[in-house]
């Protein structure tokens, strides 16, 4: 099996117990999350099951090109399982994270990790190669520690007195050698305390930030897992996929001496970045790009002082209103120390201030607040913040029942409070879908908030986010975008197969948001990101490569290249509409899952701020977000924030998705027509069982 | 294939050249470096060819050494990488990585110890010295003999030889039955690690560098477009 190891890892916590499932039986799915979403579906006999429960699976995956030269794709590792973020159902979801986790898995010689049931002391589990050991936490007093102090704890464990730098047998005599640290995927004090904005963290910043994996992880009793390996992936062709490296290297990526879109851009020609640091006119850190294994431009960074190493995305935007860089860069690595997700964080900052800036903090319903504000931007206040939120109490060690109700992430809280549904409508409490925080501007982006709300989770898939980018820095420099809107949408829907050649895809004006038009483009976005991204784990920041300035059509490699590396790396002929079509069972299955969950099509709705209110607050992006429009007969870029959405219209957009998709238009069930389409009629069977069949 | 003897154009060590490679044997000699039990430089020819790297410079995704045991195994491995960076992602810039590639060194001690005379230099390929995995019986000689940590010598089992026991080093990429260039690798061809680099934090140079210390192999390969990303060039 090239590309594969052949075997997954199954580690059953409740019996203590090691075995293998063959990957050969998940083959079928590729990888990533389609492999992890069937192999819950196996093996969870309960979805409705809350993310607490022990009986709850989480499924840890790899992809063929973990581990191997395939850039921005050899370094993703996806986490899926019942989550307990999302509100009021805590769906079945997925985060993913990047580092070197999933090489390294590889090289001991697992496709993935699948965890089962619960410790009965909190425990970690350590991977040397074949061995594998579930290791009891007191004795190296891993419970309790943060991230870093843990990572390092196992490290120090595993290299013994001699430290890192030689070569070393972690296996004993009779395995390989290595140089590297083992590559640890731990929780913090956030999810050993259960809260439900709680994440899994790797290295310095890598981390699974969605879900509340670890809270889920805390209520395994499961601190850490370690792998370090020394054996390969065998290669299909390796000829092959060198020189598609190479040609990629060559003809699309970034150039050195011909330096393009380098303002923070962050695409597949992007040269490295910074990160995002604050443009404050401080002294900058020295620093140096920090890429994930395989990485062809590097969207990370190792500073001189070492704080805040590897923070970047939306992990480098928390606490922007720290007096100095200094502050925000510990602020930042703060939430990775006690594994926080950090959009929550954000936006739970944000809303805890308007409350006391609008004095709401004082009502009888909710318990006293022990923050002082008037400290706000130092250090001190946002760590207690940060402690407050992980620990559930008032991030001095002190009980405090605000603290413990932040803890259970910020609409909870609000809810308890008696005010949830009021600053939902109001946008104090900016979550728009599903209990979770605002990330793109529905209004705009509406393929962003349709496909969370249809989904399971903020998407967070960029592969049109950098549109608005480029439009905004052209507005503000009083020149041309890189792209007219006509000829970027057209190299956009060139690509999207089967649904290639519709441009109306990608108009955003307000007369079909919510077309036939656009609910293709939600069906595609759904269907490209489930198997290339999710499956295949590509990186999301640096692929898909579609409009590239390196070119002089600008088209990117996007549809050629991915194909290409596949057949280099497992040596199947498998095209990207393969990879379209595999998406769409992988969504289907998905979405059964979420079925059986409970889902409906009623659920299926924006909070009333988003049809009631044009954009309350300034998101953390762009103001008044620039997008393809077909307005008067022409294609232009414009501004498509100040708008609401319309609740009986996106009602119709849903109608419209549902009618592609081939489920119930009536309840948004799945059909078994469209399941067995699929190969999926083992799970129509089990929505029949359960009444939910469409 | 890499260009035989016959096929390179002839090269000759220059004056330049000699007074570096007998400076730095003189020079290390007087401080007691591993050289100086090495013996004269006149012993070995020096390799045509070297390989540089600039730690600063260096985004740690070991690109590099994905590609090193993929042009020479044919497979993904970083314990097989003739190429190692070794990074701490809590550490402080730029102290938390250092690459360490082989040197070639110019007094090859290496060569010079292993008892079955399977490293040499290699005249058909530019004196770079290699393993011949037809005489090597794996007693790991080289890599105690080596005198940088991690050891450049690598010894580990051979699918290629019933899973026995075989050193590998870095050739350049002289012997890789995988690489992507129809003229391949060696001093003369192209080196997979320089290749792939996506930041050109590597380099090939056929000049001999210092051999005293690290500062010869560890070089400032930064420049203005690096500067304008924001990345210190000093």
């Amino acid at each position: 099996m090239n590309g594969y190891t052949g075997k997954i890892l199954m580690v059953d916590l409740t019996r203590q117990k090691i075995t293998t499932i063959p990957t050969s039986k998940y083959e079928q799915w590729m990888g990533g999350h389609g492999m992890g979403s069937a192999i819950f579906f196996d093996l969870v006999k309960d979805k409705t099951i809350d993310g607490f429960d022990p009986a709850n699976v989480v499924t840890i995956m790899t992809s063929p090109f973990s581990g191997t030269l395939v850039p921005g794709a050899s370094a993703r590792t996806e986490v899926q399982g019942i989550g307990v973020q999302s509100y009021p159902v805590g769906w079945f979801t997925r985060s993913n994270f990047g580092g070197r986790f999933s090489p390294m898995l590889k090289f001991a010689g697992w496709d993935g990790v699948v965890i089962q049931g619960k410790a009965a002391e909190p425990v970690w589990i350590d991977i040397r190669n074949e061995t594998v050991t579930i290791r009891a936490c007191k004795s190296l007093s891993l419970w309790g520690m943060d991230t870093q102090k843990c990572q390092k704890t196992i490290w120090g464990y595993m290299a013994g007195e001699s430290g890192y730098g030689d070569w070393m047998q972690p296996a004993g005599d009779t395995g390989g050698q290595t140089t590297q640290r083992p590559a640890v995927l731990a929780i913090g004090p956030a999810g050993e305390h259960l809260s439900r904005m709680a994440c899994l963290i790797h290295d310095a910043s890598s981390a699974a930030g969605q879900g509340g994996f670890g809270a889920v992880w805390g209520s395994k009793n499961l601190k850490a897992i370690s792998v370090i390996g020394t054996g390969h992936v065998k290669i299909h062709d390796p000829k092959a996929l060198i020189e598609t490296r190479l040609w990629q290297k060559k003809n699309y990526a970034f150039d050195l001496e011909n330096l393009k879109h380098i303002e923070g851009a962050w695409q597949f020609q992007s040269p490295p970045s910074t990160s995002h640091e604050r443009g404050k006119a401080e002294k900058k850190q020295g620093k140096r790009p920090k890429g994930c294994v395989g990485c062809h431009s590097g969207c990370r960074s190792i500073s001189e002082d070492g704080i805040g190493n590897e923070v970047t995305c939306i992990g480098a935007l928390f606490y922007l209103d720290a007096k100095t860089n200094d502050i925000h860069r510990k602020a930042c690595e703060l939430i990775n120390l006690y594994g926080l997700n950090a959009a929550e964080m954000i936006y739970g900052l944000v809303y805890i201030r308007l409350l006391q800036q609008n004095e709401d903090l004082e009502t009888a319903k909710i318990p006293p607040c022990p923050l002082d504000f008037s400290d706000y931007g130092s250090e001190r206040f946002i760590e207690q913040f940060v402690k407050m939120a992980a620990y559930g109490n008032d991030g001095n060690g002190n009980p405090s029942e605000f603290g413990k109700d932040v803890s259970t992430g910020f609409v909870r809280a609000a809810k308890k409070w008696g005010r949830m549904e009021k600053d939902l409508k109001s946008g104090v409490l900016h979550f728009p879908y599903w209990g979770l925080p605002i990330h793109k501007e529905p209004r705009a982006q509406v393929y962003w908030g349709y496909g969370t709300l249809l989904g399971d989770r903020d998407i967070n898939e960029h592969e049109f986010d950098w549109i608005k980018w480029d439009v905004f820095r052209a507005k503000q420099k009083n020149i041309n975008p890189e792209s007219s809107a006509k000829e970027l949408v057209k190299i956009f829907t060139d690509i999207m197969v089967p649904f290639e050649g519709d441009m109306l895809m990608m108009d955003f004006s307000e007369k079909n948001i919510y077309s036939d038009h656009m609910a293709k483009l939600v069906s595609w976005h759904r269907y490209y990101t489930r198997f290339w991204k999710q499956s295949m784990l590509f990186c999301d920041i640096r692929w898909p490569d579609i409009v590239n300035l390196h070119r002089p059509d600008k088209i990117g490699s996007t549809g050629i290249a991915e194909p290409r590396y596949l057949k280099a790396v497992t040596g199947k002929d498998f095209s990207f509409l393969d990879g379209i079509h595999l998406g769409r069972r992988i969504w289907n299955l998905d979405h059964a899952i979420w079925t059986l969950q409970g889902r409906h099509r009623d659920m299926v709705h924006f909070c009333d701020n988003v049809y009631e209110k044009k954009d309350p607050l300034s998101n953390a992006d762009v103001p008044n977000c620039h997008l393809p429009g077909f307005e008067n007969g022409e294609w232009g870029y414009h501004g498509y924030s100040k708008r609401k959405l319309d609740r009986e219209k996106f009602d119709e957009f849903k109608t419209r998705f549902y009618t592609i998709q081939g489920w119930n238009t009536d309840t948004g069930y799945p059909t078994r027509k469209t399941l067995e389409s699929v190969g999926l009629k083992y799970v129509a069977d089990e929505l029949q069982q359960k009444a939910k069949l469409g | 294939m890499a260009f035989s003897k016959k096929e390179r154009p002839p090269r000759t060590v220059s004056r330049r050249d000699f007074l570096k490679v007998a400076g730095t044997v003189i020079l290390v000699a007087g401080v007691n470096s591993p050289f100086a039990i090495a013996g004269s430089v006149t012993k070995y020819p020096p390799s045509d060819g070297y390989i540089l790297v600039d730690i600063k410079k260096c985004q740690g995704c070991v690109t590099c050494m994905l590609a090193c045991s993929l042009v020479h195994e044919g497979i993904e491995s970083l314990s097989l990488s003739r190429i190692q960076v070794v990074q701490n992602p809590f550490g402080a810039f730029p102290g938390d990585l250092t690459i360490e590639q082989c040197r070639q060194c110019v007094d090859p001690i290496c060569v010079e110890q292993c008892p079955e005379n399977a490293l040499t230099v290699n005249a058909d390929f530019g004196n770079v010295r290699m393993v011949d995995a037809s005489k090597c019986v794996g007693c790991g000689t080289c890599v105690e003999a080596c005198p940088y940590t991690p050891s450049r010598p690598i010894v580990a089992a051979d699918d290629r030889y019933e899973s026995e026991l075989k050193a590998r080093k870095c050739d350049l990429c002289a012997n890789t039955p995988y690489h992507w260039d129809q003229k391949g690798g060696g001093p003369d061809g192209k080196q997979a690690c320089v290749a792939v680099c996506p930041v050109g934090a590597i380099q090939f140079t056929r000049t001999i560098p210092v051999q005293k210390g690290d500062l010869g192999y560890k070089v400032n390969l930064r420049g203005p477009a690096w500067e304008r990303l924001g990345y210190p060039t000093t």
